[in-house]
């Protein structure tokens, strides 16, 4: 019980204030904080905010993650490691949902409390599962090619398209499908195309230019990820299209920060990995002293422009050595 | 044909010769029939194809798949196989752009330095395989694994961004309409297709993949050709990494994943043979432009990005097999 107080105490109180009497209790504890991919500042993120927490609860965590997204099965062999070293608590983000389902519920069956970060599983068998929902992020990114298209032309009409960074990932699909269900809302604007990349910038370039080459009319982009993003944004800017072209992208790498303050990209979906890092070590540790959480928690997106770009609340999320944490968790 | 053939009956002479001749067209021609085909198919299919944005995507996007391609056909023609040149791209990518990032080092040195590390991995590659008499396909697989694996290391899996603005205008740049990257890449291919075709150390090349017994034997140091044969792939394999940072803007870990499969596929389409012996850098760009039009073409028309894979699948086995079908033909008349 004692445990669960100072969890609450760390949780709520100020980083500063927790910092000053490190709780000792917790320095044994080890918590693993397995990744999609270890190659995106998108995780890297999550890394940071996994460290915070654990500098702050006075924890020992590890951060564990396949070099690429596509890798399935090495994230498989990651978390069956993880539960024969039988730490802490896991805190994992599922590549894929079918894969992982079932490790995910054997962890929980050795008695590992798991939280699921950003992608889900298809199991129940976990203490929470701490994620943006894609599909409203998906959703906004519609909204905010409507916003830029009726603000540069004046009326809310023309044709989209949108890309899909990657075949067969849960995140990714919900995405599309409420950029798509969005869009309906908006009746003048038309989902003229579809292309699925392989997660390479470079694949992303090409498909984008042909794509711009073979809808000259195109007035709207949505890019579904940070890889998407950039290649889509590398070739709006080499056609010129920077003013014509209202392009929507996913997360925050450095080169779409660029693109936006260039106007190169006119609207960043950008969710809080840090906050899953954070919270997610920290629920995991709460969890392992017997605190029930809800099943879901949202941690939200925001829209990034040209506009807002510079303001103190969106300079956290975009870059994390920035990242003031509020006093209550969660909170915006 | 030399001079010292037999003089023959005339007519029987010429038959034999147009009978030769329809029977040894290199594969090649076939393969670049049907890339024109494609060509002029996707001109009448797509009213975007024949403008000039969109050829210029196509120079540009074959450059850098090409020139991969010419370095993997090197170890292709000794009869052996570089698997690492995409991880080679990769780490080369990563160490350059973290050299030039934000100005750390001026450009020149930092190119050189790449380029240097690029020829050193190749020349390991083939002394392993000459000296240490290691397969290449072992060699260059833990090469596959071990450089990608230090492209992540040396980045820490992320990409490194901050590349001077130089970098990015050059690799847009055009000379009289065509993109430069592929003026780049055509000399690269014709110094390439200079040394294969018209010198001594290629010559050795084609002797060492068609016998390296009997190369061995009439006095050619394989363990020389061996290695500046890998190296030469590691070489051009450096290139590309290089010109795919220029191209982005940035260095990716995981840049070029999978496109040693890719150079490989397009140095065989363009009438290599694995087997060794066989295979030109003509043939190589015929290759690699072909697979280039199927993505562009697939793009323009819509296609759905699966159904490219599996074409492009269905294409390598197609050509392979015709191929074959060909030397059977051949090897019967004689």
């Amino acid at each position: 019980m004692k445990g669960i107080l100072l969890i609450a105490a760390v949780a709520f109180g100020v980083g500063g204030a927790a910092q000053a009497q490190q709780p000792q209790q917790f320095s044994n504890a080890k918590i693993d904080v397995i990744v999609k991919a270890t190659t995106s500042q998108y995780w890297a993120t999550v890394f940071d905010g996994a460290r915070k927490a654990a500098q702050v609860l006075g924890v020992q965590i590890a951060t564990l993650g396949a070099p690429s997204e596509l890798d399935a099965a090495q994230e498989v062999s990651i978390m069956e490691n993880a539960i024969s070293a039988h730490p802490t608590g896991i805190v994992i983000a599922a590549t894929n949902a079918q894969a992982l389902a079932q490790p995910i519920a054997e962890a929980t069956k050795a008695g590992i409390p798991v939280v699921v970060i950003d992608s889900d599983a298809n199991t129940k068998d976990y203490v929470t599962f701490l994620a943006t929902n894609n599909e409203t992020g998906g959703k906004k990114a519609a909204d905010e090619i409507a916003r830029c298209v009726q603000a540069r032309t004046g009326k809310e009409a023309g044709n989209v398209a949108y890309l899909t960074a990657l075949a067969g990932a849960q995140s990714l699909n919900d995405r599309d499908k409420g950029f798509v269900e969005e869009l309906k809302k908006h009746p003048g604007l038309k989902i003229v195309e579809h292309r699925v990349g392989n997660n390479q910038p470079s694949r992303a370039l090409s498909d984008s230019e042909d794509l711009l080459t073979r809808h000259p009319d195109l007035v709207g982009m949505f890019a579904d990820n940070e890889l998407e993003g950039d290649g889509a944004g590398t070739a709006v800017s080499e056609k010129g299209l920077a003013n014509k072209m209202c392009l929507v992208a996913f997360d925050t790498s450095d080169t779409e920060i660029k693109f936006v303050k260039s106007g190169i990209i006119d609207g960043l979906i950008v969710q809080n990995p840090y906050m899953m890092g954070y919270a997610g070590v920290w629920y995991a540790l709460a969890a392992a002293h017997g605190v029930a959480f809800p099943k879901y928690v949202d941690t939200g997106v925001n829209v990034v422009t040209k506009d807002n770009i510079g303001s103190p609340q969106m300079a956290g999320l975009l870059d994390p050595s920035k990242y003031v944490l509020t006093p209550f968790l969660g909170e915006q | 044909m030399s001079e010292r053939t037999l003089p023959i009956d005339a007519e029987e002479s010429r038959t034999s010769f147009l009978t030769e001749l329809q029977h040894r067209l290199p594969l090649e021609t076939y393969v670049l029939a049907l890339t024109v085909l494609l060509w002029i198919t996707l001109g009448v299919v797509s009213p975007y194809f024949w403008t000039e944005g969109n050829v210029t995507n196509i120079l540009r996007q074959v450059s850098i798949d090409a020139i991969l391609a010419f370095g993997s056909l090197f170890p292709i023609i000794l009869a052996g196989i570089d698997l690492s040149v995409g991880s080679v791209a990769g780490l080369s990518g990563v160490v350059f752009s973290m050299l030039v990032a934000d100005g750390d080092v001026s450009l020149v040195p930092a190119l050189a330095a790449t380029l240097a590390m690029g020829v050193a991995i190749g020349v390991i590659n083939g002394w392993a395989i000459d000296r240490l008499g290691i397969p290449p396909f072992i060699v260059t697989l833990a090469g596959l694994q071990g450089y990608r694996g230090l492209a992540l290391l040396l980045s820490g899996g992320m990409t490194i961004s901050g590349m001077p603005a130089g970098l990015q205008s050059f690799s847009l740049s055009s000379v009289a309409h065509i993109p430069t990257l592929f003026l780049l890449m055509a000399a690269i291919g014709f110094c390439a297709h200079f040394l294969l075709a018209y010198t001594r150390l290629g010559r050795y090349m084609y002797a060492i993949g068609s016998n390296a017994e009997a190369a061995r034997r009439v006095g050619i140091r394989v363990i020389h050709v061996t290695t500046i044969a890998y190296a030469l792939a590691a070489l051009f394999a450096t290139i590309s990494g290089l010109l795919l940072v220029a191209r982005l803007s940035m260095g990716s870990p995981t840049a070029a994943t999978g496109s040693e499969l890719e150079a490989i596929a397009a140095a065989v389409v363009g009438g290599a043979s694995l087997f060794g012996g066989r295979g030109t850098i003509l043939g190589c760009f015929i290759g690699a432009l072909l697979f280039t039009t199927l993505g562009n073409g697939a793009n323009l028309l819509g296609i759905n990005s699966f159904w490219q894979m599996v074409i492009e699948g269905l294409l390598i086995a197609f050509v392979v097999y015709f191929d074959n079908v060909q030397k059977r033909r051949q090897a019967g008349i004689r």
